[in-house]
This record gives C-alpha cells, sequence and structure tokens, in this order.
C-alpha cells in the first residue's frame, strides 16, 4: 500500500463513528481512535501502552478477561449486545439535550487479529452506538 | 389450494410436507392435534387435510365426526399406522375420501393425488423457479460441507467447555416457510427455548445463524463454563450469546473456507428478549417462500446441555452457492 493510501485510511478510522481500541496481550491500549477519544475525553497519545484495566477500573475485570481469553485461544468474534450489559464504557448519551437515555447503550464486538505468523498478539473491541435502538426496544416492552 | 396436515408428531408432519410433489402449487398448514385441525379447517385452511387418526385431545375420528355433524365439505385423506380393516372402514364411513398407511413415501402420495385427480404433474413450475433447486449431489456436497464446518465448530465448543461434544449428523433440507413458523411457534409458544439469531452475508450468499438452546440445559452449562453464582436470567443470556459466538463463528468460518468466500456477521440478535419471537416470524411472513436449511443439533457427552444450530440460506443464495460448489461434484 502506498503512503499516501495509508494516510486517508488512517484518516478514516480515526474519524470512523465506531469506537475502536487495539491491545496486546497485556491488555496494554495500542490503538484508540477519534470516537473513544471524544466519548473519554482521553487522547491517544495519553493511554497509549496504558493497562486498560487500569485505566477503567469500573470494568468489570472478570467478565471482560473471560471474553477476551475466548476470543484469544480460539481464534474466534465475540459479539456483546446491550441486552447483555448495557454498555462497556460509560459514555454519555451522544444527544445530552434531545436523547432520553442518559447513558450510550453499546453492542460490542472484539476480534482476534492474528499477526502474519498466525499468532494472535492483538485484539481489536468495536464499539457501537446503539442507543435509539436499545431505547426504541425498551420503551416498546416495559420490563 | 390450502392443505393441511393435521398430526402430534413435528417428525411425521416434516416427513409429510416432504413427500408431497415439490412443484404442487398450494399452500401449507399444519396442525398438533385434531381440535387444531378444526379450528384451521373451519378457517379455510384445509382444502385437503391429511389427518392422523390418533391424536391428544381431539382424534381423527372425532375431527371426521365433527366435520359430518357441521356438513363441512372438505377432502380428508387418512394418514394412520392404524391399518385395520376396521379402522379403513369407519373412517370411510365417516366421510374420508382414502385412507394411506404411515409413514408415506413420495410415490404413494403421487398416487393418492393423480386417483383423486388433485395433481398433475408439470402443472407449474412456479415454486421451483425461485431457485431452490438441490439435486441429490448438490445435497451430498452441501452435507459433506456442513460436516466439516460443524466439527470446526464442536471443536471450539469442547475447548471452551472442556467436555466432549457428540457430533451429530447434519440434516440438509429444504424448508417451507410455514415449517419454520412451526418450529419457531412452538419454541415461542413453549417458552422452553431461548434463541439468538446473526445474519451472514458474502459474495451473494446470504442467509441467518439460528442458536436454539434448550432452557434446561443452563444449569449444566453453567457448571461448565465456571459460572459460580446462581443462575440468573442475566447468566443464561450470558451463556446464550458465548454459545451462539462460537456455534455460529465457527461454523460459519469452516463453511466460508471451504466455499472461498469470508463471510460478514452483523451483530447477534437475542429472539424473545425484549422482542417476541411471533412478531419477528409475522413480519418477515411474505418474504420468502422457501430457504436452504442445515441443521445440526448439539449434545455435550454426560451433560445435560442440548442445542440446535439452525443455518438458513435465502432462496437467491442457492444459486450462487451451486456454482462455488460445482467443482466439488
Amino acid at each position: 500500500m502506498e503512503i499516501r493510501e495509508f494516510h486517508w485510511l488512517m484518516n478514516i478510522i480515526q474519524n470512523l463513528e465506531v469506537g475502536l481500541v487495539v491491545l496486546d496481550t497485556e491488555n496494554r491500549i495500542q490503538v484508540w481512535n477519534g470516537f473513544m477519544e471524544s466519548h473519554s475525553s482521553r487522547l491517544s497519545y495519553e493511554v497509549k501502552d496504558k493497562d486498560l484495566f487500569e485505566l477503567y477500573p469500573e470494568l468489570d475485570r472478570v467478565w471482560l478477561d473471560r471474553k477476551l481469553n475466548m476470543v484469544k485461544t480460539l481464534n474466534n468474534k465475540a459479539f456483546i449486545s446491550w441486552e447483555q450489559r448495557p454498555f462497556l464504557f460509560h459514555f454519555s448519551n451522544y444527544r445530552p439535550i434531545t436523547g432520553t437515555a442518559t447513558h450510550m447503550y453499546q453492542n460490542i464486538t472484539i476480534m482476534p487479529l492474528p499477526d502474519f505468523t498466525g499468532e494472535i498478539q492483538h485484539l481489536a473491541i468495536l464499539i457501537y452506538d446503539v442507543t435509539d435502538q436499545a431505547v426504541a426496544r425498551l420503551s416498546a416492552t416495559p420490563a | 389450494m390450502n392443505v393441511l396436515i393435521c398430526d402430534d408428531s413435528a417428525f411425521a408432519r416434516k416427513q409429510m410436507a416432504r413427500a408431497l410433489p415439490n412443484d404442487w402449487p398450494v399452500t401449507l398448514h399444519f396442525a398438533e392435534h385434531g381440535q387444531q385441525g378444526l379450528e384451521q379447517i373451519l378457517s379455510g385452511h384445509g382444502d385437503l387435510v391429511f389427518l392422523d387418526l390418533t391424536m391428544p385431545i381431539m382424534d381423527g375420528y372425532q375431527v371426521l365426526k365433527a366435520l359430518k355433524e357441521q356438513e363441512v365439505r372438505t377432502k380428508v385423506v387418512v394418514v394412520s399406522g392404524d391399518i385395520q380393516p376396521e379402522a379403513r372402514r369407519q373412517v370411510l364411513e365417516l366421510g374420508a375420501l382414502d385412507f394411506i398407511k404411515k409413514p408415506c413415501s413420495s410415490e404413494d402420495i403421487l398416487a393418492l393425488l393423480l386417483r383423486l385427480d388433485l395433481y398433475q404433474p408439470g402443472q407449474t413450475e412456479l415454486t421451483t423457479q425461485g431457485g431452490v433447486n438441490l439435486t441429490v449431489e448438490a445435497r451430498d456436497v452441501y452435507q459433506e460441507l456442513a460436516n466439516v464446518a460443524m466439527g470446526q465448530a464442536a471443536d471450539l465448543l469442547a475447548r471452551m467447555l472442556g467436555g466432549f461434544v457428540i457430533l451429530p449428523i447434519p440434516n440438509v433440507n429444504v424448508l417451507e416457510v410455514s415449517e419454520l413458523h412451526m418450529a419457531l411457534n412452538s419454541a415461542a409458544s413453549s417458552g422452553t427455548l431461548s434463541a439468538v439469531c446473526q445474519g451472514f452475508i458474502g459474495a451473494g450468499i446470504a442467509g441467518e445463524a439460528l442458536v436454539l438452546f434448550h432452557d434446561s440445559s443452563f444449569a449444566d452449562l453453567a457448571k461448565l463454563m465456571g459460572h459460580t453464582d446462581q443462575v440468573t436470567k442475566s447468566v443464561e443470556l450470558e451463556l446464550l450469546m458465548d454459545m451462539s459466538n462460537v456455534l455460529i463463528g465457527a461454523f460459519l468460518r469452516g463453511f466460508a473456507n471451504q466455499l472461498d468466500t469470508p463471510f460478514s456477521q452483523g451483530h447477534p440478535v437475542v429472539l424473545g428478549q425484549h422482542r417476541p419471537i411471533e412478531e419477528l416470524i409475522q413480519a418477515n411472513r411474505h418474504r420468502w417462500r422457501r430457504t436452504l436449511a442445515i441443521e445440526i443439533n448439539y449434545q455435550i457427552r454426560d451433560h445435560q446441555v442440548q442445542c440446535d444450530l439452525l443455518l438458513l440460506f435465502t432462496e437467491d443464495s442457492i444459486q450462487f452457492m451451486n456454482n462455488k460448489i460445482l467443482h466439488l461434484m
């Protein structure tokens, strides 16, 4: 790939309306895209190489570790629905004025990222904002 | 024409539905016992009825009597394992058109329909035009593809659970929309099944994967997965998602590798949690008629864990897949 192409591809990843976090096997943050920066108020260079669980002690470590391990050892994607956990990262609703939910509901995908030898040294976590969908569903069927 | 299959055994209903001619332009309906059958007939779903005799709540004789009393003119063919002359005499007296013995082959049915002048071969090509053409060779190939993919999924499952997964034989079939409705409906009404479905697409091949999980399996599964807490609804959901991630993910990867086509997967949806299953079925009722289905039943040895993986491919996908597997035949 040309360096120029690489540049605009990076630009897209940075501006994608999906959260992207890449972790190494020690749970250190390697990639933290623009969506994550904006919603967490933490800039990429501030979190780089930091332990995710130290930065976010409120994360359910036992639970998330289990998911991450499963993706790593089975080399298989994991999907987590907002119905299981409303969110992974506690972000505010994207529409703070007109939105009804106080936080952002999130669907999560965790994917293994094998290197060229096939070994999995990194995992990607994708965070989708599904607040509208969740609110619509929840209001349609009162629990 | 509306054709009703009334039998208390799901297997017998399925078998009957499959024995009907492929190009017969009828709408199929199903009933699980005589009373349900009678209701369906009265609401116009039974121009022709295949009626079992021994059923709970209301048996076949009672249905025939009720039809006679209410002077409902509907064509009834009795399908029964009880082939004693007395049974035969009785049902014919009660107004049944014919009597066939169970289990019946497609040849039996064909002969019957020709005899009753209800079907002409080659009458229409409507139903096969959609592309659901599954030759015996093609079915064998799909079966083999499914076998390999299933094995990979079982391997992952065994590694996740640390148990031995009993390998079943995958079932490859063309499923009528009504058959699927029936299966999902009974899942929805009994409330003893939980389900996750996930869409997938790639190179013209699209469909949905469904994991149906028997609720009685949760306790054992929780143990296998090392959950020590009480098995609450949220733990169940967690287990269900873990299972479907593994089963669907591994199966699709195995299937995709063999077809040399990667699939994109949508985010899975939990059925029955915040949306009733019936609602989902209703919404899709008219979009398709038939689907290529691969059914796999996974069980864990020495544990009460049972779940079904169902892969449903759209009609349009079948042509694309048939092209992909040409070199394998």
